[in-house]
């Protein structure tokens, strides 16, 4: 393996307040989520060891400088309903004021950061009254796919398949990634079709997504978050509450059009019966329940959607995913099903960062160039790019939906 | 229930209770058609099939029209003269009979067997009078739906009778292709509570999607009979409505959560764009009122489920559902080409807001190049399917025309409604009628809808809240009873019958629609005592008076609130209406007695206006009888300022004074064209007219004094004509039974008439000569009469008996004379012939609007051939 490969972890609690120098938010209706940036502290500026061999950063080989900068990309993530804890993390962290010209006078002034996402301008005035913080709105699609294409096209992992519990890396040559279908399941669906570097436009979406399973989630059981719930749905079995194909035809296939007696005919068409009431389903049927519904139908939609505008790829992002294995697997199989096989779901590393992510790239890095500044580099870029050295090491399947941190390098142009 | 001793009981009746109107309409148009048994045929002929639904059970049952073989000699005449020959006139495969379509409750199932055993339907078939029990015992009926399994044992049982499983979606492709096919407007498309009727060719029809919409969803590619695919669906459907609606509110019933949607406001459970971005997205093209996430606003809040109102859950449910379904189907079109979307299944049941909900998605996912449709049988798709999958019923080849839907008292009960017992005879519906009458406003005053254009912006908007009660089945409600009559043609002298609508006016507008629905309220306390006095004004006749009464009220007020009800509605079928109402409360003829004054009246002083005439030259003569024709077009029973009129003066003073009246020029005064079509100019004599067709209007005046002498004029010019009537009473127009009996009685004084008159056939007692052939009388040019195949006062060139049809073939000159037949309808249709249309305007508001002109005013329109 390439022995530059990044230490990812969960490192939040190593952050120092000093070295956070960059910080972008995507406020969604359910999660508000944080990509900021800290320097690694052994990390010598302009040092010229180690380097990238990374192919597929934006910028050409040629032209590139040595990393000016050295550090990690953190992303952490609240409940949007809770934005008061998001507020205390970015005020404990210091977060805001990595960017602020004069630290020695916190709070002195108004500091601005890029946000995206409904709550960038929701909650606008609750970051300006209790923390002089301006959030600079970035248009959420626009993060969206630069978020996206900046992943796809750097990060050499960031593409799985996932079918019948089998994680599948999928390497995309760069030059090949145009067009592609990203679907991205926040509250609702959007789809967008992506074919290059700012051009996108989205072409569908449905209302039925993340929001749609959290929101009749929490009404049908006593779930206290999103995470309870995606456990729930582990553990249940849809058959109590679904209406199979074999209960209609007597538990056989309805062969005649192409459909098994297991699949589903109709979602909750068995919560009809008239002698049993809602505290008679156990919650954990009822979330499975949903979940399949959710995720079959955004599978179906989307692979409907690449169909008709002749995308040959599809990826799946949003924090709806989480890279929860069965939701996964639930939109893998719709779109295995509807194509016949002919496509394949593909996810994302870092799906529900995607928005933070592009809201980052969009910044000026004015915080970093202070930052480079103070460092007295010889020569302050006039233009600072991303590159994330090493190739992912993956983590536990299915646990990287949490905080976590990618080590990267910054150049100069 | 159907124990062997009772069945002999009800075999002994002479006949099957076949209908609620089967009674009364004797000597009813379809059942005058000599309609062709094939001999072995009819034991086989199936008549009923079932589907039987987790919720519903569909019946469609069909009973044949009395089979009347009408071989007078006059018909035999007639058919000589107009090359129908017994024999190879076109055979008809199948018989005349009528469609039923009737609902029940799966868990009253009881309900259902007791319907079928009572109107005999499980006993194969409508000869069941003289099948014996060990037939019964071998009844086969088709059946599809899951409870076609599930209750198979049960009919065995009870009706003694195997039901026959058909594959479902066989049955729902069939029953489709069919409705489309053979269902004038069967189809209509329903946006911001609107709906349209679309006439569909049936020529292009195919490929189309079908989406039944179930507790899950199919999608199907039909490419033609039998032929069809179902290439994708989806899980999200009826029963994912039903099931999260039952977890989540305490609803019982899925009409109960349903109701609740109508008084929801979504926003309090749906995340809506604004919601997210305080304001409109206007980047992508989404407004603030955007669900951008349902249920998604359930996140943002602490509440317990019992903190909301059920009624937004429903109506969010509904939304999400529907708008999900009209989405993917929309896809799928598109995948496939398919430009048409057509939905039906139980989850719709004609609700206006699932409709628009679906309406919406797809016409937002297309940017309004696709449209959702959706069928006005839509619940019977299957049930008609099972029947369609009968090897011998001969419907294959049905033809639009060949359909006349009627609304009953009872069938936009039975035909929608699942209801009590069946009603055996008009006592019992009378009965019916007058309970309703005392459960109050219930059928006078139906529920209202949401008014159009609050219930839409489709998925989006929030509807008013306004209706208390919503209508959930509206559309399903409003199956009538489908009258096959085979023998009905497409009158063929239409230059295009595609492109031909009858109505000339549109009563989608509402205001014209309160306007005529006014004047026939007005109109109606008149037409009862006419009808009860026609009875001889007996206590029955009152009854069934009053009771005609209220079902024609009761058929206003319903149009009133809802006028696509029966679908679409034009003036000739609310008049038509009402005359089949009539005939329901077996009220044959209403004007029977005022009509026989009123000609014999006429016929008195019918000499001493031929005799002026002939006095007079050739160029006067015509202008004469025109003026004749629009002079005594003023006896009309239909119109209301007429009526007034017939107080003040007798027929003939009246005749006289409009006579005098008749000022040229008229507001539409097309008659020096057709003066020089019939005399030339200068020393051109054209040549005469082969064979007119006059499609004559009342009786009395005018028909005795207005056309007969028209009709004698063109005879003496050496055209032969044919005077066409009604096949059935309408007010007071003259029928075709009752023309041969006026030419009679005319001929006496006019000799042209009498040769013309035996050379038609009509004077059938003085004609054993001609029947013989064996004596060489004059050459006369024939006089006949055949019947329209219509029994109200306009006239549907759609759909028009055969023996017109054949009379058209040879006709070159067509004269349409008065309001019904050539303003109402057909002012401004095209004749592949010679075409007059002659009236008098009767009413001041359509004279306003038709011909910017008056009361009595005038129209002579003359159209030469196309």
């Amino acid at each position: 393996m390439d022995p530059r490969r990044a230490e990812t972890g969960k490192n939040s609690d190593q952050i120092q307040s000093g070295h956070v120098y960059h910080l972008a938010l995507d406020i969604g209706g359910s999660l508000a989520k944080l990509v900021y940036f800290t320097k690694n502290d052994e990390h010598i500026v302009g040092s010229e060891k180690k380097k990238s061999p990374m192919k597929a950063s934006g910028i050409s080989n040629s032209s590139r400088n040595s990393p000016v900068l050295n550090g990690r990309l953190n992303f952490k993530k609240f409940e949007t309903s809770k934005i008061n804890d998001c507020l205390e993390f970015i005020n404990s962290m210091k977060l805001h004021l990595g960017g602020c010209q004069q630290p020695e006078s916190p709070g002195s002034q108004t500091i601005t950061i890029k946000a995206t996402g409904g709550g960038a301008y929701k909650y606008a005035d609750l970051f300006k009254e209790k923390f002089r913080i301006s959030l600079d709105k970035e248009d959420e699609m626009d993060c969206l796919v630069a978020g996206a294409n900046f992943l796809l096209e750097t990060i050499h992992q960031e593409a799985f398949t996932y079918m019948g519990n089998q994680k599948q890396f999928v390497w995309i040559d760069k030059n090949d990634l145009y067009p592609y279908l990203l679907v991205n399941i926040g509250s609702g669906v959007g789809m967008i079709k992506v074919e290059g570097d700012g051009k996108f436009e989205r072409v569908s979406g449905t209302s039925i997504g993340g929001g749609t399973f959290w929101g009749l989630g929490k009404l049908l059981t006593k779930c206290k978050s999103f995470d309870e719930l995606l456990d729930l749905s582990y553990r249940g079995n849809n058959r109590a509450v679904d209406m199979l194909v074999g209960d209609i035809y007597g538990g056989m296939d309805y062969s005649k059009i192409g459909l098994s007696s297991t699949t589903i005919a109709s979602s909750f068409g068995r919560a009809i019966s008239e002698n049993k009431e809602r505290d008679d389903y156990k919650p954990e049927d009822i979330a499975r329940s949903l979940l399949r519904m959710i995720s079959n139908n955004i599978g179906q939609i989307s692979y409907l959607t690449a169909l008709r505008f002749g995308l040959k790829r599809i990826f799946f992002g949003g924090f709806f995913i989480r890279r929860h294995p069965f939701t996964m697997d639930t939109l893998s199989v719709a779109v295995n099903f509807w194509s016949k096989g002919e496509a394949k779901a593909m996810f994302l590393q870092h799906e529900g960062f995607l928005g933070a992510v592009g809201a980052f790239m969009s910044s000026d890095k004015h915080g970093l160039k202070e930052l480079l500044a103070n460092q007295k580099v010889e020569r302050p870029p006039s233009k600072l790019s991303f590159s994330l050295d090493q190739t992912q090491v993956p983590q536990q399947d299915g646990e990287l939906n949490g905080d976590e941190s990618i080590e990267c390098s910054v150049y100069g142009a | 229930m159907a124990t062997k001793g009772s069945n002999s009981i009800h075999r002994s009746s002479s006949r099957p209770l076949l209908d609620l109107s089967k009674a009364e309409i004797q000597g009813n148009v379809e059942e005058k058609y000599p309609t062709i048994l094939l001999p072995n045929q009819s034991d086989d002929l199936s008549h009923l099939a079932l589907d039987i639904g987790g919720s519903l059970i569909k019946l469609v049952y069909f009973s044949r029209h009395e089979d009347q073989s009408t071989n007078d000699k006059r018909m035999k005449i007639l058919k000589d003269k107009l090359g129908i020959l017994n024999g190879n006139r076109r055979s008809y495969p199948i018989l005349g009979g009528r469609l039923h379509f009737v609902k029940f409750e799966t868990n009253k199932i009881n309900e259902c067997l007791e319907f079928i055993y009572s109107k005999k339907l499980h006993c194969g078939g409508w000869e069941s009078h003289h099948s014996d029990s060990t037939n019964d015992q071998n009844a086969v009926i088709k059946a599809t739906g899951g409870g076609a399994f599930k209750f198979a044992d049960l009919f065995k049982e009870r009706l003694g009778i195997s039901l026959d499983k058909e594959d479902e979606m066989d049955c729902l492709v069939a029953g489709a292709n069919f409705l489309l096919k053979a269902i004038r407007h069967e189809a209509y498309t329903h946006m911001e509570g609107q709906k349209e009727f679309i006439q569909i060719d049936p020529n292009d029809l195919f490929p189309y999607l079908l989406v039944n919409i179930g507790s899950g969803v199919s999608m199907i590619k039909v490419d033609g009979n039998g032929k069809f695919e179902r290439v994708s669906g989806t899980n999200v459907g009826g029963g994912t409505y039903w099931g999260l609606g039952r977890l989540l509110t305490n609803c019982s019933s899925f009409d109960e959560l349903l109701e609740l949607s109508q008084k929801g406001d979504n926003r309090t459970t749906d995340m809506l764009v604004g919601d997210i971005y305080g304001t409109d997205y206007p980047k992508i093209g989404l407004s603030a009122s955007t669900i951008a996430s349902s249920f998604g606003k359930a996140t943002l809040e602490n509440k317990e489920l019992e903190e909301y109102r059920p009624e937004d859950i429903s109506l969010s449910l509904l939304r999400m559902i529907s708008y999900n379904i009209g989405q993917i189907s929309y896809l799928n079109a598109l995948r496939f080409g398919l430009k048409r979307i057509f939905f039906g299944g139980f989850f719709i049941r004609g609700h206006a807001y699932t409709m628009d909900a679906i309406s919406f998605a797809v016409h937002f996912w297309s940017k309004g190049t696709a449209q959702a449709m959706f069928l006005r049988h839509e619940g019977f798709l299957g049930a008609l399917g099972a029947f369609m999958s009968y090897e011998k019923h001969g419907l294959d080849d049905l033809m639009v025309h060949q359909f006349v839907e009627r609304f009953p008292m009872g069938a936009p009960y039975t035909g929608g409604k699942i209801h009590g017992p069946p009603l055996r005879n008009l006592n019992e519906k009378i009965s019916w009628m007058e309970k309703f009458l005392q459960k109050g406003t219930e059928i006078t005053a139906p529920v209202p809808m949401t008014p159009p254009g609050t219930t839409g912006l489709g998925g989006f908007e929030v509807p008013l809240s306004k209706g208390s009660t919503l209508r959930s089945d509206a559309s399903a409600l409003n199956v009538g009873v489908l009258h096959l009559i085979p023998t009905l043609e497409v009158f063929p002298l239409l230059v295009d019958p595609k492109m031909y609508e009858p109505n000339t006016v549109d009563l989608s507008d509402h205001s014209e629609l309160e306007y005529w629905l006014t004047i026939l309220s007005e109109h109606l306390p008149d037409l009862v005592d006419k009808a009860v006095a026609s009875e001889g004004g007996t206590d029955d006749s009152k009854r069934r008076g009053d009771a005609f009464a209220r079902a024609f009220s009761a058929h206003l007020a319903r149009l009133m609130e809802e006028p696509a009800a029966y679908g679409k509605l034009g003036l000739a079928n609310l008049l038509e209406m009402r005359e089949e109402c009539l005939r329901e409360f077996q009220f044959v003829d209403a004007y029977r007695s005022i009509k026989q004054r009123e000609n014999e009246a006429s016929l008195a002083v019918l000499h001493d206006l031929l005799m002026e005439l002939d006095s007079l030259d050739e160029e006067t003569r015509l202008l004469t009888l025109i003026e004749g024709v629009l002079a005594a077009n003023i006896f009309d029973w239909g119109s209301r300022a007429c009526v007034d009129l017939y107080h003040k003066g007798t027929i003939i003073e009246i005749y006289r004074m409009s006579r005098n009246k008749m000022q040229r020029p008229w507001r539409v005064d097309d008659f020096d064209a057709f003066k020089e079509r019939m005399l030339g100019s200068g020393d051109k004599k054209p040549l005469p007219h082969g064979r007119a067709l006059l499609f004559v209007d009342n009786s009395g005046a005018d028909i005795v004094l207005g056309m007969l002498p028209l009709a004698r004029e063109l005879l003496r010019r050496g055209t032969e004509v044919v005077l066409v009537g009604n096949s059935l009473p309408a007010l007071n127009d003259v029928t075709a039974m009752e023309l041969p009996d006026i030419v009679a009685e005319a001929a006496k004084h006019c000799d042209i008439l009498r040769r013309a008159a035996e050379s038609g056939g009509l004077l059938v007692d003085a004609m054993t000569n001609t029947l013989d052939g064996s004596k060489e009388k004059l050459p006369s040019v024939a006089l006949m009469v055949v019947e329209n195949g219509c029994g109200s006062p306009c006239i549907d060139f759609r759909q028009v008996s055969s023996e017109l049809a054949a009379a058209a073939k040879d006709a070159d000159l067509i004269i349409l004379e008065g309001m019904g037949r050539s303003l109402h309808t057909n002012l401004y249709a095209q004749f592949k012939c010679d075409a007059l249309k002659l009236a008098m305007v009767k009413n001041q508001r359509l004279a306003e609007k038709l011909v910017q002109g008056n009361i009595y005013d005038c129209v002579c329109k003359y159209e030469p051939a196309y």
